[in-house]
């Protein structure tokens, strides 16, 4: 439901949908019968934002508890923000239409850095003062979780807390506190220090950081009582673990609107600049009944013609050949399309991939990420061209025509080569086209090549590494170009500007949520739509604040420094990362989890368990 | 392989589903109620769905029929039940019937409109201004249509028109040329009767009542 001032406002504002509530599978419950009202924001339009699977999970979870009720939120677009603060209509839960400052949680996922501005335009809409410190009173809390957790000192001075890893049972653990908390009248200090007694929980104002002077963090330093770090957490059983049975079905169209269900947490293969591989580890995986269970529980109850099976690297499920024989049974006759993101199409049999494509055929992906062997070695991808050529010689027997390949530029010991070899193995992806006998007769073929800009990450073994500035970016861009010779490859590149503010913000520290309040204050907003952001506002704002934003991105930080993100602890260990920083530039590749356990030391937090250690062992 | 015509009501917040939407929305509720579909031919297959007479955004309706296409065996009472227990907030099944008469047939629709304004005095003085121009002939106003956009007298296009004032409501019922051969969508009509009295309502809602054939026949 929507708030009534807006019935007459809604036709004049682009895709009233997002606006309305009332979609298939949303949940209604009587406020006066529940505890614990929970606003679930995420910080983008409704197109992206219901397309999150950690949305739609944390949703049913939290539903599922008599006395709570969780609603959804998303980020107007600019012409509905105009209408609402013009009517006075704070930010509301689109289930009830009752205003989130009057909710016990605002909740933020964070899946990128770009999204703070809209944090806090969403905080602003709904009447609620920014900083933390300026929230007296027990409710509401302003939370969030998310892949950005994990360094979200930028911005530390508006969250009472964040939760770290898996959100499954760590939600549920603070829902029960704050319940205890608000009936015995506790203030929020209380609340709070008791709150990061729980594993996983960052309540970021019980540290006090101290800076050295040339600007590098000296030491974090916990108070009362706050833990020294902050441990996140993993779900150990994921076929005990709570999944969704059905999901929300939007009106309007989205990004994704399809059935997702994940086969497995983690990753095996270690690519050294990807953050996921190593925040989510160890590697625990999905029995295929219970994914196929899922999938089918969710197709009935919404309809959808399209499952996608997600995790970070598809044909890395060990239950993969054997959930898509029995899946496909159903989902061939039922004209389900069975898709298979980050697919790795190294080893995938042939057979299976004609039976997946004889309902409706997907895209075609591969992402070499380098362009010559040996920075695909620096960065630990182990995928050789003439595996990527095979491929796309078996997918072109079999009728595809447009290819997409992904990679990256500003990679560490990077040189004009490597971009060059971006363009020759584009070239030979076309070649292998026409020099296919059987290509499908009478078209022509499409490569698209997308690059981005690299952005070293927390928890990855680049950490240390500095980031290209825009300049090299453009540069090494346009060089990309200058290479490119055949009109059947088509190339996109990351805007430098965007990558370059998710760099600051990526490994930045706590003084930059200064520089993001006024930000905001200026008129940033959806910073990651390169039709909305305004670089040189940015620009502006860091000077105003007195920050140099390249002290995060351009400077190359030693082993010994204390990281920002010092205090969380994330089961991989630093020792693993500094190993692996040590082999990058020595070029050496580390075998795959399957092959050998490399010690990365992310099982010591689930147990001990990683699906990869058992199955060596045995 | 037959067609069958399912009747349905769109009104509350559905009113703000496009059509476009409206044939994604309904392509999963008739895979929802697992009925028997026949679905397309080609390299995308879909359930076959028509949409005889689409509602504009905004616009409610009380009769709105759509065709879809099943194999095998099932009674149109059985069509109606699974759906019925299927479709989400707004969207009321009310009937499924064999399709009698075609989509071409269709020339013109009912509507009932209400239009709120800040007084009563304002209201009743709309609706006699507006019953006056409806009477006198003529009301021209620009119309849009994919040949562009023409100067026409949307009179010729309205075969009834009633208004009277109740309290601050003014309410129309009006029947308007509607289907492929000639159509106008009331909104035109109240924008153009606004313009016209210099009189803004504070809100309007608009809802499709019927469908009719020529002479005023019922769709069916």
């Amino acid at each position: 439901m929507f708030p009534r001032q807006l019935e007459n406002v809604l036709l004049k504002v682009q895709k009233p949908g997002r606006y309305t509530g009332g979609e298939l599978n949303s949940v209604l419950k009587d406020k006066s019968k529940v505890d614990i009202r929970f606003a679930f924001c995420f910080p983008d339009t409704y197109e992206i934002g219901m397309s999150h699977l950690g949305m739609k999970i944390l949703y049913s979870l939290i539903n599922e508890r008599e006395d709570a009720w969780c609603e959804r939120v998303f980020a107007p677009a600019s012409d509905m923000e105009e209408q609402m603060r013009a009517l006075n209509v704070p930010l509301y839960g689109l289930e009830s239409g009752d205003a989130v400052k009057d909710f016990d949680f605002i909740a933020f996922t964070m899946m990128y850095e770009l999204c703070y501005t809209n944090i806090l335009n969403m905080l602003s809409l709904a009447g609620v003062p920014l900083r933390s410190s300026e929230r007296k009173n027990l409710s509401p809390l302003v939370i969030g979780g998310g892949a950005c957790a994990c360094n979200i000192e930028p911005m530390a001075d508006f969250f009472d807390f964040v939760t770290l890893g898996d959100g499954e049972e760590v939600t549920n653990e603070v829902i029960d506190l704050y319940k205890i908390h608000k009936a015995k009248g506790s203030t929020k200090q209380e609340f709070l220090e008791e709150a990061a007694k729980i594993p996983g929980v960052y309540v970021p104002s019980l540290y006090d950081i101290q800076y050295n002077f040339d600007g590098t963090v000296k030491a974090i330093v916990p108070k009362n009582g706050a833990p020294e770090k902050v441990v996140k957490r993993t779900v150990r059983n994921l076929d005990t673990m709570f999944a969704p049975s059905t999901f929300v079905v939007p009106f309007i169209e989205v990004v994704h609107d399809r059935t997702t269900v994940e086969t497995f947490r983690g990753c095996i293969r270690g690519c050294r600049f990807c953050q996921a591989c190593f925040l989510y580890r160890p590697i625990r995986e999905k029995s295929p009944e219970i994914v196929e269970k899922q999938c089918r529980a969710i197709y009935e109850s919404t309809g959808y013609d399209e499952i996608s099976l997600c995790s970070l690297s598809t044909s890395d499920y060990t239950g993969l050949e054997k959930l898509l024989n029995s899946m496909l049974d159903w989902t061939i006759p039922e004209k389900i399309n069975v898709a298979l993101p980050s697919l790795r199409a190294d080893n995938f049999p042939e057979e299976l991939m004609k039976k997946l494509a004889s309902v409706r055929r997907s895209g075609l992906t591969f992402a070499p990420e380098a362009g010559t062997q040996r920075l695909r070695d620096v960065i630990n991808k182990n995928i050789t061209e003439q595996e990527v050529l095979s491929t796309a010689s078996l997918a072109f027997k079999g009728g595809w025509t447009a290819v997409k390949l992904y990679f990256m530029m500003g990679l560490p010991t990077e040189t004009d080569e490597d971009i060059e070899g971006i363009a020759k193995l584009a070239q030979a992806v076309v070649d292998e086209y026409y020099n296919n006998p059987d290509k499908p007769k009478g078209r022509g073929v499409n490569v698209s090549v997308s690059v981005a800009t690299l952005v070293p990450k927390p928890f990855t073994p680049f950490q240390w590494e500095p980031m290209i500035t825009p300049d090299e970016t453009k540069e090494k861009q346009a060089k990309l170009l200058s290479f490119v010779h055949s009109k059947k490859i088509s190339v996109s590149m990351h805007n430098s500007q965007t990558s370059f503010l998710e760099g600051v913000f990526a490994r930045g520290d706590r003084r930059l949520s200064q520089v993001i309040e006024t930000a905001w204050r200026h008129g940033c907003k959806f910073d990651s739509w390169d039709d909305s952001l305004k670089f040189d506002t940015w620009m502006q704002c860091f000077e105003e604040c007195g920050i140099d934003p390249y002290f995060y991105t351009a400077r190359k930080r030693e082993f010994e420094e204390v990281l920002p993100w010092d205090h969380m602890d994330y089961g991989v260990t630093k020792q693993f990362f500094i190993r692996e920083n040590k082999r990058a530039h020595e070029g050496v590749t580390t075998p795959c989890c399957r092959e050998k356990c490399a010690g990365c030391g992310a099982a010591a937090i689930n147990g001990g368990e990683c699906s990869e250690i058992r199955k060596s062992v045995v | 392989m037959r067609s069958v015509r399912v009747w349905f009501k769109k009104t509350g917040t559905a009113i703000y589903i496009s059509h476009l939407d409206m044939n994604r929305c309904l392509s999963r509720a008739v895979v929802r109620a697992k009925l028997p579909l026949w679905y397309t031919e080609g390299f995308n297959p879909k359930p076959y769905l028509n949409f005889l007479c689409p509602l504009p955004l905004g616009q409610e309706g009380l009769n709105e029929p759509l065709d879809i296409r099943i194999e095998g065996e099932m009674t149109n009472e059985e069509v109606r039940s699974s759906l019925c227990a299927v479709m989400p907030q707004g969207i009321e099944i009310t009937a499924v019937t064999d399709p009698i008469m075609k989509t071409a047939q269709i020339t013109s629709a009912q509507y009932s409109i209400n239009l709120l304004f800040g007084s009563e005095g304002t209201a009743s003085a709309f609706s006699h201004t507006a019953d006056e121009i409806i009477k006198s002939g003529e009301l021209v106003a620009e119309k849009r249509s994919k040949r562009g956009t023409k100067t026409v007298n949307l009179c010729e296009m309205i075969t009834a028109f009633e208004i009277e004032a109740e309290g601050s409501l003014a309410k129309i019922q009006t029947v308007t040329a509607t289907g492929s051969a000639s159509n106008l969508n009331p909104d035109l009509v109240v924008t153009a009767l606004i313009e016209k009295t210099g009189l803004e309502p504070v809100s309007r809602s608009i809802s499709r009542t019927r469908l009719f054939i020529e002479k005023g026949e019922a769709f069916c």
